[in-house]
């Protein structure tokens, strides 16, 4: 039994747990430190199931009014918690001991976490007593589970995406995929230096041809004429050839290059986990 | 201004009434949810100062992405009451083995055989159970957090024939 004094109004507080509660009541006296606590354990007449009853919150109006009397308090709060498999089981109700009527009921039914009996009950009273700590809420919150939006990764698809656009096997070494990465670097790397010899010899087949053209255009012998222009049909079937070349490979290392990037997306860091066989037991089947 | 008993009654009717209505408050984790109750759309979370009669009625709550959310609460009297509501997210998932004539059933009721199957998973534990040639070979509990992929492995046994 727990008596606290809370600025204007007096509280009786009423515990009952499942199990001891190592710290409770430090934590009591801690956190409502503008109270003053009295601790003893005689009560558990109003511990029974009160939802059995019709009017449940009528059957201990009296209990509660000699109550209130013989503490000389304002509120009577009653806090029960119970344990079953991993969940948190918390009733809580608040009396005024002046009419004996229930004011205000809570209760809790959640998955156990650290300290999960003391923060729920300091939430309770916090309610009750209008001094709730914003640690308290986010402490209770940590045994939710995230919103599919507020969970981020390290590493994403799209990074490795976007790393791989700019530098080719980038978003699979990202990914941890070396061999990938080396593939598509020297691949990409390859048509590349294709492409430039290609562009290089059909700039020089381009500037050879107009060189011959000119020379041929200026000679009247009729050697060098034959000869200028065996050189500049040379130098224009050439031309056409690399021209194409070229384009051919600019296209398939452009064609490349966001194939990679979109390999890399694919192939892309995402979460996963390994489950391994653990064989079968004999403890209970749960309910399918 | 002067009442019949019949118009008095009536007053006192309605005045008992609004009198045993309780104060009602509501909380959702996440917030913004359409709230039901008994059917009635009494608004997005969190609710303030709703009223409710005492005796049974029912909360559904229902939000895109989350598991829905049905709650049958029995009302004592009593000036307020407050509620809390946490709801668990729903997160797609894959399921992938490469093992060979496995059946997969989870929490007794969903089963395949396909190498890889996609999955909306509530949020916490699951029961897994694997089959070979209608046997029991495992039984686990997972736990889903996050959505992502689950690669299904069977123990090898150890070679040591050398």
């Amino acid at each position: 039994m727990v008596t606290a004094f809370d600025q204007d109004a007096t509280y009786l507080v009423l515990n009952h747990f499942d199990k001891p509660l190592a710290g409770i009541n430090e934590s009591l006296v801690d956190n409502f430190n503008h109270s003053s606590f009295n601790f003893d354990s005689t009560i558990d007449l109003m511990f029974e199931d009160m939802d059995e009853e019709g009017n449940p919150a009528s059957k201990y109006m009296d209990n509660i009014k000699d109550l209130g009397n013989t503490h000389n308090v304002n509120f009577i709060l009653l806090n029960r918690i119970e344990h079953e498999d991993d969940r948190l089981i918390m009733e809580g109700m608040l009396f005024n001991t002046r009419s004996g009527g229930l004011m205000h009921r809570r209760k809790i039914n959640v998955r156990n976490y650290t300290n999960g009996s003391i923060n729920e009950l300091n939430l309770w009273v916090g309610k009750t007593m209008n001094q709730i700590k914003k640690e308290w809420e986010k402490e209770r919150e940590s045994i939710l589970y995230s919103d599919v939006d507020d969970i981020s990764y390290e590493k994403t698809p799209m990074g490795a995406a976007l790393r791989s656009l700019a530098i080719p096997g980038w978003g699979q070494a990202y990914s941890g995929n070396p061999l990938s990465a080396g593939l598509w670097a020297v691949m990409e790397l390859s048509l590349g230096l294709a492409f430039m010899s290609s562009y290089n010899s059909y700039d020089s087949s381009s500037k050879s041809f107009l060189e011959n053209v000119k020379l041929y255009d200026a000679t009247d012998d009729e050697k060098e004429v034959a000869a200028y222009r065996a050189s500049a049909e040379k130098d224009w079937n050439d031309h056409v050839l690399y021209s194409k070349l070229a384009i051919t490979l600019a296209g398939t290392t452009f064609t490349g290059w966001v194939s990679n990037s979109i390999h890399a997306w694919v192939f892309g860091p995402r979460p996963y986990t390994n489950i391994y066989q653990k064989g079968t037991s004999q403890a209970t089947h749960p309910e399918g | 201004m002067r009442y019949s008993t019949k118009q008095l009654f009536i007053i006192l009717f309605f005045n008992s009434i609004c009198f045993s209505q309780i104060k009602l408050d509501v909380n959702t984790i996440p917030r913004k949810v359409d709230i039901h109750l008994d059917g009635v759309n009494i608004g997005s979370s969190p609710i303030r100062n709703e009223r409710i009669t005492p005796g049974v009625h029912k909360f559904e709550i229902k939000k895109k992405g989350y598991a829905p959310l049905t709650y049958d609460l029995l009302v004592n009297p009593a000036q307020a009451i407050e509620l809390d509501f946490f709801l668990n997210p729903i997160y797609e998932c894959k399921f992938k083995t490469d093992e060979k004539g496995l059946v997969f059933e989870l929490n007794g009721e969903h089963r395949w055989d396909v190498e890889m199957v996609r999955l909306r998973l509530e949020a916490g534990d699951h029961f897994l159970r694997v089959f070979k040639i209608g046997e029991i070979i495992d039984e686990q509990t997972i736990r889903v957090d996050q959505p992502k992929k689950y690669n299904y492995f069977l123990k090898k046994p150890l070679n040591t024939s050398n």
